[in-house]
């Protein structure tokens, strides 16, 4: 793996590196009736190329709303309220819907939650590869899928599944299809939206490793998405933690496992049991998640978190009054924190 | 709030049932059920509001157009149009209902007891039902009817009920086999309930909407083949209806002498009744699969942009607070 | 294969059904089913036919036989093609009448209903992918008021305006009188010409309701994975709507179609009765109210048959388009 990086969150990446994506201030709603539900808060998050960044949390929190928005997949009731969603600089939203057409896979591409769902069950796999390509460059049917058995085994798949059905295959080697098909125009980014959850743990650990040496050959950057916190740890550069919409802890990976600083990192790192460790008690986190309709005041985990206690009476104010804000804590480490913060 | 307060408001305010409320409350449905009603008035209050005798006739009065004497003018053999227009509404509905009611009932048994019972039951009842929806109604019906005897109401109400119960037999056994593993189910059948008594106690109050659903779509195919028989000669032919008018009329080419009358208002009639039933079935379609619903803030001009090219950024950016 | 074979016996069982229900029918009226039937009878058509005791036995299969008897004898008849003679068009073999008449139907049927079903599609189609557009907001809810209408209504007023007032179309029969039917070029046209209003018709009267099964579908078919992933490819908006939406959304409506096609015939036979179009629905009709009974039978055969044919080459395209049936 590549050593750990700097690129700060919010911040323009560190020396060597370029910014590939960059949400800023990003605002994501969705509106049902007349009730807005904001998804995504003031997100700040960068990309650098070649960066693995995961994005970690409990289901809703935002994740998949973020990796939308970077796909410019949003659709109604979602909205993009404010905020920017920059590509090398570039605004996507103010693009063109072919400019956007030809920007989605060439330069950034998806593998979905749901590989099994992601394929047309009507169609054979190699001609999803090929109408992939042929939407984005001139190349005969043959070229493409010549081009589609290669990718296939780069992924560790038989040539001979080019011609095969979904539905034919098993849900890893439909997983390996949909990793080699968003890989098939060597695209800058891809994104991983849980991308293991379906298959068993074997299965999942040889694909993530495939997706590990591809990485380290193409250079590609990675989102990885996930509420694993135990697989970001051990695969990627920098890790951000959402709750409710917002970023609350941000670091470099191994850095985030030594020293999570956020109670919620805290709690989400000792709910993964160790399968070769002690026998632990394990902690958990009391509660369940926000209503986004209707968030807590203040620091909108206040309400689960064990250092909030109204016996801390000017601290338990800011906490249930005041949003805390990301700081640097630490060189590249960041926290939205009251704990924090020495007022 | 106390008892004598929770009285006082009882009274006060009209109480509607849930589903009626939920029906109301959608336009699809809402405009369906207040045409309905006001057929249903129409057809209730037909003694006053019809001077004439639908079946009288004068020959000085007929095929004429439509008057102030004769509101939709007279048949060939001058009888008054608006009048059997309005005692048509009588027959059409009562026909209708009743026979929807058959089938239902019919539907609902069958159904449910092929989906709970699996196996033989099961087997047996599909292949009744597959082969009941492959042989075409209509020309089976005109078959029928043309050997019975005597064609009246009831055995109208009978044809028609033992013939349209097919489809939604399918629908509703579908809808019982999601129900069938639910733990209530298992829950009565352990218990030892009787399978008459689960479907009819268990099964059908939770699929009492799709029941009605089912209702409301034979009602009106009803009202339509029975009107459509009657068209074609082969119905209940001595009573004032709307297909019997009509039928009347083209058999003596009035339509083809420019007399529009005695095919317009009876038509419409139908029409319109049928369509109150299908703009009702679409409502209660909408409440409960609410992906149908649109959005009625979003108007038309803005959806030509939004719509179909997934969502861009939102022309309006306020804040939801 | 396993599951053709089943279709196929199916089928195989609908058409005995549909035969033994036509032997069954007239014995279900009380008394001699002979007798019952000759009561129908007035007596100028006792006369005029002559034969027509013996048209009614072939067809009952010998008249006062126990049924278990009268059956075997009925079956043989109709495998040998003699559905018995008719009444009304004495001394025409049934089959004869019907050999003259159904293509006319065929005819109409067939271009009829799938320019229907292609409407429709389309029409749903684009309805559910652009929500709120020209198509979604007016034209689906035309097509929908138009299903609405009974179809021998809609029938009417398009005779009435299209046919008698504007003059655009002929208004009854198959072709012009004084053309001779057969593949010459006057008949061909004139036939053409007479069956446009009726297809116009059919049309108008179907398309709405596969319009608004397709949109239903399709909104659901949207929300796939699959569809999200295709745009997400970047292919172009038509091919993720016609290829990975549409393609996949078809399928339940073309389903549909064949278990429509029972009330496509109903409406037929009210169609062909307002344009007095001499096809198979017509000729039922009038076979119905003059009681003749060899006919009326043997079309209600035919038109089961041609339903559960029409069926099975549903179930044959349901075979080919979805490679998830060939592997089950």
């Amino acid at each position: 793996m590549t050593g750990v990086l700097e690129g700060g969150v919010g911040s323009p990446s560190a020396v060597g590196q370029e910014t590939l994506v960059e949400l800023r201030e990003l605002v994501v709603d969705y509106v049902l009736g007349g009730r807005h539900i904001r998804a995504v808060d003031h997100v700040n998050l960068s990309i650098g190329s070649g960066e693995i960044v995961g994005l970690a949390g409990e289901s809703g929190c935002g994740k998949s709303t973020i990796a939308n928005a970077v796909m410019q997949l949003l659709r109604p009731p979602a909205q993009v309220t404010s905020g920017q969603v920059l590509f090398r600089g570039q605004d996507l939203t103010k693009l063109s819907t072919e400019e956007v057409r030809q920007f989605r896979w060439q330069n950034v591409s998806m593998v979905f939650q749901s590989a099994m769902n992601s394929l047309n069950p009507l169609m054979r796999v190699g001609d999803q590869f090929v109408d992939m390509m042929k939407a984005h460059r001139k190349i005969s049917k043959s070229d493409a899928l010549a081009r589609a058995a290669t990718l296939m085994e780069l992924v560790g798949m038989d040539r001979s599944h080019v011609r095969s059905y979904p539905h034919e295959l098993s849900g890893g080697m439909r997983q390996r299809t949909v990793v080699a098909m968003a890989l098939a125009l060597g695209p800058e980014l891809m994104i991983m939206d849980e991308p293991t959850t379906a298959l068993d743990v074997v299965v999942q650990r040889e694909i993530l490793q495939r997706v590990q040496d591809l990485q380290q050959d193409l250079g590609f950057a990675v989102l990885f998405i996930t509420h694993d916190l135990s697989l970001l740890v051990e695969f990627s550069n920098r890790i951000a933690i959402m709750y409710a919409g917002e970023i609350v802890e941000a670091a470099p990976s191994d850095e985030l496992f030594r020293r999570p600083l956020h109670p919620y990192t805290v709690g989400l790192m000792s709910s993964f049991p160790s399968l070769s460790g002690p026998l632990e008690r394990m902690a958990g986190i009391t509660g369940s998640p926000p209503d986004l309709g209707n968030p807590p005041s203040g620091c909108r985990f206040h309400t689960r978190c064990s250092h909030c206690d109204p016996a801390g009476r000017a601290l338990y104010a800011r906490q249930t009054t005041e949003r805390p804000v990301l700081r640097e804590v630490e060189p590249g480490h960041f926290v939205a924190c009251h704990l924090l913060d020495t007022p | 709030m106390g008892g004598p307060d929770r009285e006082r408001a009882g009274r006060r305010r009209l109480r509607l049932p849930g589903w009626l409320k939920l029906l109301l409350g959608n336009p699809k449905s809402r405009g369906g059920i207040i045409v309905l009603s006001g057929i249903i008035v129409v057809a209730v209050i037909a003694p006053w509001i019809a001077h004439a005798n639908p079946n009288d006739f004068s020959l000085i009065d007929s095929r004429q157009s439509p008057s102030f004497h004769h509101l939709f003018g007279t048949t060939d053999q001058g009888s008054d149009i608006f009048s059997q227009v309005v005692w048509g509404a009588r027959s059409s509905l009562i026909i209708g209902a009743a026979a929807a009611l058959l089938a239902t009932v019919l539907a609902t048994t069958l159904g449910i007891l092929a989906a709970y019972s699996g196996g033989v039951v099961d087997d047996i009842i599909n292949l009744i039902t597959s082969v009941f929806l492959v042989i075409p109604t209509i020309p089976l019906l005109i078959v029928v009817s043309s050997y019975l005897h005597s064609r009246s109401g009831v055995t109208m109400v009978l044809i028609l009920g033992l013939t349209l119960w097919g489809f939604e037999a399918r629908i509703l056994r579908g809808q019982a086999l999601a129900l069938r593993n639910r733990d209530f189910i298992l829950s009565a059948k352990v218990a030892g309930e009787g399978t008459w008594r689960i479907i009819f106690s268990e099964f059908v109050p939770n699929m009492i909407s799709r029941i009605a659903a089912a209702f409301v779509l034979v009602f009106y195919i009803a009202i339509l083949t029975d009107a459509g028989l009657e068209f074609l000669g082969l119905g209940d032919m001595n009573h004032a209806s709307w297909g019997v008018t009509m039928y009347w009329a083209q058999v003596n080419s009035s339509f083809l002498q420019g007399e529009w009358w005695p095919f317009l208002f009876p038509g419409m009639a139908l029409a319109l009744t049928v369509a109150a039933l299908v703009f009702i079935l679409a409502g209660v379609d909408e409440v409960s699969n609410p992906r149908l619903r649109k959005d009625r803030k979003r108007g038309v001009i803005r959806s030509l942009f939004v719509g179909g090219r997934g969502a861009r950024v939102a022309l309006d950016a306020k804040d939801p607070a | 294969m396993r599951w053709f074979i089943r279709r196929l016996g199916f089928y195989v069982f609908a058409i005995w059904v549909a035969i033994t229900l036509n032997f069954l029918l007239p014995r279900l009226m009380p008394g001699d089913p002979l007798g019952g039937l000759m009561q129908r009878l007035t007596p100028s058509q006792i006369q005029g036919n002559p034969g027509i005791i013996n048209t009614f036995k072939i067809m009952l299969g010998g008249t006062h036989e126990p049924m278990w008897k009268a059956y075997p004898i009925y079956l043989r008849n109709i495998f040998t093609g003699n559905l018995g003679i008719s009444t009304s068009n004495y001394p025409s073999h049934v089959s004869d009448v019907i050999g003259r008449t159904l293509p006319y139907s065929i005819f109409l049927v067939g271009v009829g209903f799938i320019l229907a079903f292609i409407l429709g599609i389309a029409v749903g189609m684009v309805a559910a992918w652009r929500r709120g557009g020209i198509v979604d907001n007016f034209v689906m809810p035309s097509l929908l008021a138009l299903a609405a209408f009974p179809a021998f209504f809609t029938s009417l007023v398009l005779v009435y305006f299209l046919g008698l007032k504007l003059g655009w179309f002929p208004l009854q029969h198959a072709y012009d009188t004084g053309v001779t039917p057969g593949f010459n070029w006057a008949f061909l046209s004139s036939a053409f010409r007479h069956a446009e209003l009726p297809i116009i018709v059919i049309v108008l009267v179907f398309a709405g309701g596969w319009a608004l099964n397709m949109r239903t579908i399709m909104i659901n078919t949207i929300e796939e994975d699959y569809v999200g992933m295709a745009k997400a490819k970047g292919l172009h908006d038509r091919r993720v709507m016609t290829r990975y939406a549409a393609r996949n959304a078809i399928l339940p409506p073309l389903n549909g179609f064949a278990a429509q096609f029972a009330t496509a015939v109903g409406g037929l036979v009210f169609i062909e009765f307002v344009f007095s179009y001499p096809g198979a629905g017509w000729t039922l009709q009038q076979a119905a109210l003059g009681a003749d009974y060899p006919l009326t039978q043997g079309l209600l055969l035919v038109f089961a048959v041609c339903v559960i044919v029409a069926n099975f080459i549903m179930d044959l395209l349901n075979f080919v388009l979805d490679p998830r049936v060939r592997t089950a």
